[in-house]
């Protein structure tokens, strides 16, 4: 089953008078399951079409299908509202909200959801025990360690069962053995819990793990294979 | 250097400095244009009571203020009239008259104060001399024409050309009543003025009161009316040893000045408010720019700067935004009240209010050097002080705890 | 989960929003401080006028307010009694005459207000009676007696005990003359009263001025001032049926230069208020800015995950809304309990005395503090900070999720 459909997705950023072409008609499919690194050198347009997937940037040109809705054609507000249900996000910097103890900011999303509160932190407790954070959930992100944030980014990201995961360099910040941890605890998603994971990466290790590698070089697809 | 330094800073968020900005410049608009507003409406108040019939200065018989009758009157203008112009302090003066009487015509009786006037020298003295709205102004020579107020002839259902009949005791103790013909109708800035004086020849009440030649009160006006304590001691010292008593309208009017005083108060404490209310702001403001930058100030330290440097730098940060906000204001205060200084505002449509306040029925803003001093030094030298907490505050980032804070 | 968040945004900064809150305090304390004391100030004056001469009501023939004809009279003040005896809501009435007359003592004479009061009604309509420096007050019984203003009686050079001799013109046109001996010296702190006024016994003023039975006025004083409205409804009500002739006018109407000033007052304070918490306003804008701007990161992190912008301005009004509930909370606790420290024990202001008592102020004045000047202050300050909070506010429904997250 295709959840993403890109079909010659363009994108040109303009500063002044010099015009930087990110993507230069993208042709992608990505379907369900799909536990995929998106490989390049920095600048290539990884983190463009990234936030292209996920409905924060909008395309230049062609279109993109989320569960065969054009993302290009909604308002700000449907949008936020597709990545609410539809998406998750994972950043390279974790990005917890500082405020919040790690078992609220994974409620977080599910608050924005409608959720009750029972049912919320019940899910919420669960997740952080899945991704090996069983006794931490009172921490603020402050309190916790790199690796220790990522995994409550991971969890945050899928508890509200999106159709696609979307990490961005997600262990570019962290050390060898907890980046290696992290992508064990996200192939583990990937195959217990049947999410779709995307992440982008120009770590040859990080793409060991993956199942499907995807290259872009100057915002061309150049390689796209299944191991 | 220091100073290159803290103008560039301030600039760097334009957002944050222009809110700041105006918090200040609204502030010290707020204290000039107030404040000028209620000079407006205090030196109206003193003018308008010192031309109702009080001058500058006054000079009495001894016992006149005390006992406002005809028996204590004056029975020597001549010689003081000889003494009042060889003195260069005085630039102007008149004799009166000044009684209590009762008028009446057929619908009406109540009572008035008569004044018996020179009609030529009252001009400029006080408001007589042109505040005649309707008909005319006294003639020298005319013993029978009297002139009232508006509120006055609307009370007495009269108009010009009849008659109004003045009582008063004459100098022989009996009651002399007279009838006079009202000539002119003015219009004064109280409704309480134009029912209580009437005005007829100096000559006329003399000869009434049977007074010959004689005067109740002499009315002076100097320079400069903030002298008048000064002059009115040197007037009295001219007359040492007569039973004359001489007044500044400062103890002739005691009701304005205590009004002044408090105006005097107010406006104090409407400074201080202001500038609390901008003290606020601008700390917050400046706190905010320092902790953006602790690292910077950090590197600073890193690179040998003093912590003496940073403080001075910060308080320039501080300084340049209340230079700014204060000439701002100033000058968009100077601007309103000179907006104003034509048309005034008009008060018209709390008439009877403002006469219950004593006020006037237009108020012009007056600007005083020294209230937009005050308002000034206030802001700046306070300002200055207040910015000092987060200057320190600058100053007391070790290099180490800077450089970590992200 | 919004609330906690908003809460605990809210002391990410402690210093920050300390000084904001500082701010909002010393605005919603000084508001609730001046207003309680502009409406205790105008309270004391309503209520020392009505005492010292107008009462809440007065009862008089159609025109005698604005033209003071001595022929315009209450004929029948018995049949007035009958209807406010049993009126709801009066407290207590009395009847009055008053004529311009020509007083005169051994060597002076003035022209002043002869008022005719009922010794025994008029103490519980007004405060003459405490009013009495020197002397007593006047008695049943009393004919030939006079109460004079000290202002007067200096003027007139006439102790308690003195004889005045009194000129005037009757009801009819007649020539009103008698003798009559001061027994009492009144000061009631305003001028214009001291200097004009003697009273005399009702009864002998009627026979003195042929007045027929008739009077000028009935003055009425009402349970309380909010009680004044429903009570002059009454009584005209009353009137209507018996005669048409009469006016019925309330303290509004018969002290409307205290009304205007009053409002003026309040209008002119209201300008200073606004003004005063606009710079507020603005000294405090940027705290709200600068919690927006340096959160713009965070922001986009919330927006990725599916937070609309709507509901990102809630939380952010939400932040806003906090600090200014907190502030405007402690600031009516502070100001009402410094407005109730000098409610207990009053507060002189240095110089104003003498400008307090010619508008029937004490020396030391009280402030009132009241609902109305607790919820006026708090939401004059609550409206305008929570107006300044909107633009920053507004600022983030502009924001592009990919800008945000690529913020410092």
């Amino acid at each position: 089953m295709t959840i993403v459909e890109c079909r010659n997705v363009k994108k040109i950023y303009r500063q002044g008078e010099v015009s930087v072409t990110a993507l230069d008609g993208v042709d992608l499919s990505i379907v369900k399951g799909d536990f995929m690194a998106l490989a390049g050198p920095s600048g290539s347009g990884k983190t463009t079409l990234l936030n292209m997937i996920g409905g924060l940037d909008s395309p230049d040109g062609g279109s993109i299908l989320l569960n065969g809705q054009a993302l290009e054609k909604m308002k700000p507000s449907q949008l936020a509202d597709m990545r609410l249900h539809q998406v998750g996000f994972v950043f390279q910097s974790y990005n917890l909200i500082p405020v919040l103890s790690a078992v609220e900011n994974v409620e977080f999303v599910m608050l924005l959801q409608g959720m009750p509160l029972q049912e919320r932190r019940r899910k919420a407790l669960a997740i952080l025990d899945d991704v090996g954070l069983a006794g931490k959930y009172g921490r603020r992100p402050a309190e916790l360690s790199g690796g220790q944030q990522q995994r409550v980014a991971v969890a945050r990201a899928i508890v509200g069962a999106p159709a696609i995961v979307l990490a961005d360099e997600p262990t570019a910040n962290l050390d060898s053995a907890s980046g290696k941890d992290l992508l064990k605890l996200m192939q583990e998603m990937n195959e217990s819990k049947k999410v779709t994971f995307i992440f982008s990466t120009h770590d040859k290790m990080v793409m060991e793990y993956a199942r499907r590698l995807t290259l872009i070089r100057d915002g061309r697809i150049v390689e796209d294979r299944r191991k | 250097m220091i100073l290159k330094l803290a103008w560039r800073n301030i600039w760097r968020n334009r957002r944050r400095t222009a809110v700041i900005l105006t918090a200040i410049v609204i502030g010290l608009w707020a204290m000039v244009f107030l404040s000028a507003l209620m000079r407006g409406i205090a030196d109206r108040m003193v003018k308008n009571a010192i031309s109702t019939m009080t001058g500058h200065i006054k000079i009495y018989h001894a016992g006149y203020r005390n006992d406002p009758v005809i028996e204590n009157r004056i029975e020597n203008p001549g010689e003081i009239k000889n003494i009042l112009q060889s003195l260069p302090a005085v630039r102007q003066f008149t004799s009166r008259i000044r009684v209590n009487a009762v008028a009446a015509n057929a619908r009406h009786s109540g009572g008035v104060t008569l004044v018996g006037i020179h009609p030529g020298r009252e001009a400029g003295i006080s408001f007589t001399g042109d505040a005649v709205t309707e008909g005319e102004y006294l003639k020298d020579e005319e013993s029978q024409g009297i002139l009232v107020g508006r509120a006055l002839l609307e009370k007495y259902e009269t108009r010009i050309g009849h008659k109004l009949v003045l009582m008063s005791r004459d100098a022989s103790g009996e009651i002399a009543s007279r009838a006079f013909r009202i000539r002119g109708i003015y219009d004064a800035e109280l409704e309480s003025t134009e029912r209580q004086f009437v005005f007829v020849n100096l000559a006329a009440a003399q000869e009434m009161l049977g007074v010959n030649g004689d005067v109740t009160e002499f009315s002076l006006l100097i320079d400069d009316y903030e002298e008048a304590a000064a002059v009115a001691a040197s007037v009295g010292r001219r007359f040492d040893g007569d039973d004359l008593a001489v007044y500044s309208w400062k103890e002739l009017l005691p009701l304005v000045v205590a009004v002044l005083k408090m105006y005097d108060g107010f406006i104090l404490f409407w400074f201080a408010a202001v500038f609390i209310a901008i003290a606020f702001g601008l700390v917050n403001t400046i706190l905010m720019a320092v902790f953006e930058r602790i690292r910077e100030f950090g590197l600073m330290r890193a690179l040998g700067m003093k912590p003496s440097f940073v403080v001075a730098e910060v308080s320039a940060e501080s300084f340049f935004l209340l230079f700014i906000g204060t000439v701002a204001g100033n000058l968009l205060g100077a601007a309103s009240v000179a907006a104003l200084s034509q048309r005034g505002i008009d008060l018209s449509a709390f008439a009877k209010g403002i006469e219950f306040a004593g006020m006037s029925r237009i108020i012009f803003p007056v600007l005083e050097l020294g209230d937009i001093l005050t308002a000034d030094a206030a802001v700046l030298v306070l300002g200055m002080a207040v910015g000092l907490y987060p200057a320190i505050r600058a100053a007391r980032f070790s290099p180490v705890e800077a450089m970590v804070h992200m | 989960m919004n609330f906690i968040m908003a809460w605990r945004n809210i002391w990410r900064h402690p210093r920050r929003s300390i000084l904001t809150i500082a701010a909002i305090v010393f605005a919603t304390m000084l508001l609730v401080f001046m207003l309680s004391w502009q409406f205790g100030a105008y309270d004391t004056m309503i209520d020392a006028t009505v005492k010292i001469h107008t009462g809440h009501i007065q009862i008089q023939a159609q025109g005698y307010q604005d033209q003071r004809d001595m022929r315009k009279v209450v004929p029948d003040p018995n049949e007035i009694e009958r209807i406010l005896t049993s009126l709801r809501g009066v407290k207590s009435y009395t009847f009055r005459a008053e004529d311009f007359s020509l007083v005169s003592s051994e060597n002076r004479t003035y022209g002043v207000l002869v008022i005719g009061i009922d010794p025994q009604k008029e103490p519980s309509v007004s405060t003459l009676e405490d009013m009495i420096r020197r002397g007593r007050f006047l008695e049943a019984g009393d004919r030939r007696s006079a109460l004079a203003g000290e202002i007067l009686a200096d003027n007139l050079n006439s102790p308690v005990g003195g004889d005045l001799v009194l000129l005037g013109q009757g009801r009819d046109g007649s020539i009103a003359a008698t003798v009559l001996t001061i027994k009492g010296i009144f000061n009631t702190g305003q001028d214009e009263f001291d200097r004009t006024m003697i009273h005399i016994p009702l009864e002998y003023f009627q026979e003195l001025y042929n007045m027929r039975g008739a009077v000028h006025m009935a003055v009425v004083l009402c349970d309380s001032l909010t009680a004044v409205p429903a009570v002059k409804e009454r009584i005209a009500g009353a009137l209507s049926g018996i005669d048409s002739s009469l006016a019925v006018l309330d303290w509004k109407e018969l002290n409307p230069g205290l009304v205007q000033a009053i409002q003026m007052d309040l209008v002119s304070g209201f300008i200073f208020y606004l003004i005063l918490i606009i710079v507020v306003a603005f000294s405090i804008m940027n705290t709200f800015l600068m919690a927006v701007f340096e959160r713009t990161r965070e922001f986009g992190v919330m927006m990725s995950m599916g937070m609309g912008p709507g509901r990102l301005m809630g939380l952010l009004l939400m932040e806003s809304l906090g600090i200014t509930l907190i502030g405007v909370v402690i600031g009516t606790i502070a100001g009402a309990a410094v407005t109730w420290y000098f409610q207990i024990h009053g507060m002189v202001i240095p110089g104003a005395e003498e400008v307090a008592r010619q508008f029937g102020l004490p020396e030391r004045m009280f402030p009132q503090l009241s609902f109305l000047s607790i919820a006026v202050g708090a939401g004059i300050v609550l409206i305008l900070t929570v107006l300044s909070a909107l633009y920053p506010a507004f600022k983030v429904k502009g924001l592009k999720p990919v800008e945000a997250l690529s913020a410092v």
